[in-house]
């Protein structure tokens, strides 16, 4: 059987509970990344923060991205408001704490789970809480066609 | 785990031709890019070895994503700091029929102070996982010996052999405030450390006395294509293998040779025996038209063409 460690992406792209938001939006740009992991001083995983994070952050809660006519309706002065809060924030302000993480023994199967059922599309994987790369949709994808099976 | 340091990375774009005509128009028969800079070659050295290593330095640019993607193939993992520009390539024009090889260096990129507090946030994170850290290359415009040598105190806060593999102006202003493992100084403009030729056989032993003075444990010195003078405070070893043949690209083949004996130091203890690994790395990589080398079991066997010896 697959596992994690066969389609894993070892890179350790990652930002700090107390790196800026705007540092992020710079970093998720320059890599064409929609989400990173968020580690403390000793590489472990704590969280996770991506695109839609920091869209939904400058954006009043009533307006929905799903409806992004709405945006017109804002007040420019509240949008001024909220960038401004915005670009003093930190990651710890709008990260996700919750996050899933796997190991590199974890099964395909398992990622696949994940991907397809809790709608992830970048998984951070961890070597004694620490992270050691990141597993994706795309990765994923390619292990899954070159084997013809998880198995 | 090993992680290793290039402030300045740069695509390695090799071009081959028989003869170049200076002045007019020259094709190249074939080419090849790869990632390279000092300690990207240690880091792709030490992964067809079989450590664990972590590349780190500074990135940007529409070709990151193919060099990040070549070290990652090779089974480098890799942790850069993102900036907005281009990284430089570094050409290698090799004229097999005059059998010669001329490069030509780009200054590379600018960093920002910003971009300088991220990257070593991002390296102090990798400290509590590594063993050892190599920092080796040039230094990109922004940054200073000064934060190469805040760098070494940080690995040397966190009980973190550290290994310089840095021109003798970069490596002055590190010495003697930091504690040193290895100390392996490029001397590919000069062939002189603190003024003492290395192709002169009395002069190593000077410079190999300074730079150990000065704080490192373990000084490596080069004096020929592939010769190495290896100096501890107790003991002191030489040793040379042949690179033969013609049209021998000795891109990496320095580093090989370090990667090599930082993979058998670490295990075996023994100066003698890492010396001569060391050398059939490197022979390994002169053979492969990549700056790394082919494979371990090339350079376990290339390195029984190794003479070595110890010589006090």
């Amino acid at each position: 059987m697959k596992k994690v460690k066969d389609f894993i992406t070892r890179d350790l792209t990652s930002v700090m509970e107390d790196t800026p938001l705007k540092e992020v939006a710079e970093l998720l740009s320059l890599r064409e990344l929609i989400g990173i992991p968020v580690v403390n001083r000793e590489n472990e995983v704590t969280g996770w923060i991506s695109e839609t994070d920091i869209i939904a952050s400058i954006f009043p809660e009533k307006v929905k991205i799903e409806n992004p006519d709405m945006i017109h309706l804002m007040n420019l002065s509240q949008v001024v408001k909220k960038l401004t809060q915005v670009g003093q924030a930190m990651v710890r302000d709008y990260m996700i704490r919750n996050v899933y993480r796997v190991k590199e023994d974890t099964p395909a199967s398992d990622v696949v789970e994940l991907m397809l059922h809790k709608d992830f599309k970048r998984v951070p994987v961890v070597r004694d809480k620490r992270l050691v790369g990141v597993v994706d949709r795309s990765s994923l994808s390619r292990i899954l066609l070159e084997e013809g099976s998880i198995d | 785990m090993i992680v290793t340091i290039t402030l300045n990375p740069a695509f390695d774009h090799l071009l081959f031709l028989p003869e170049i005509s200076l002045g007019k128009l020259n094709r190249a028969i074939s080419t090849l890019r790869m990632p390279g800079g000092k300690g990207i070659n240690v880091a792709s050295s030490l992964a067809v070895l079989g450590e664990e290593v972590v590349t780190t330095g500074f990135l940007g640019g529409q070709g990151s994503r193919t060099f990040e993607g070549s070290l990652r193939k090779i089974g480098v993992t890799t942790s850069f700091t993102y900036i907005d520009q281009e990284i430089r390539t570094d050409f290698y024009i090799i004229e097999e029929k005059e059998n010669r090889q001329s490069l030509l260096i780009e200054e590379g990129v600018s960093i920002e102070r910003r971009y300088l507090n991220s990257f070593k946030a991002n390296f102090e994170r990798l400290l509590p996982s590594a063993k050892l850290v190599e920092i080796g290359g040039s230094l990109p415009k922004g940054t200073t010996p000064d934060f190469i040598k805040e760098l070494i105190l940080s690995a040397n806060k966190k009980k973190v052999k550290v290994v310089l593999n840095l021109r003798e102006s970069i490596l002055k202003e590190c010495l003697d405030s930091a504690s040193l493992f290895i100390v392996c100084p490029d001397v590919r403009e000069t062939c002189c450390v603190f003024g003492e030729d290395l192709r002169n056989s009395a002069s190593r032993p000077k410079a190999a006395q300074e730079l150990l003075n000065k704080g490192a444990e373990i000084v490596i010195l080069k004096y020929g294509d592939l010769g190495y003078f290896v100096a501890k405070k107790d003991e002191v070893w030489e040793g040379e293998v042949e690179v033969g043949g013609s049209n021998v690209i000795m891109l990496g083949v320095r580093d090989g040779l370090l990667a090599g004996f930082i993979h058998n130091y670490i295990k075996t203890n023994n100066i003698g025996e890492a010396l001569k690994f060391g050398l059939g790395a490197a022979l390994s990589t002169s053979r492969s038209k990549m700056n790394y080398l082919n494979s371990k079991e090339q350079a376990e066997e290339l390195c029984l063409m190794a003479n070595v010896r110890k010589i006090a």
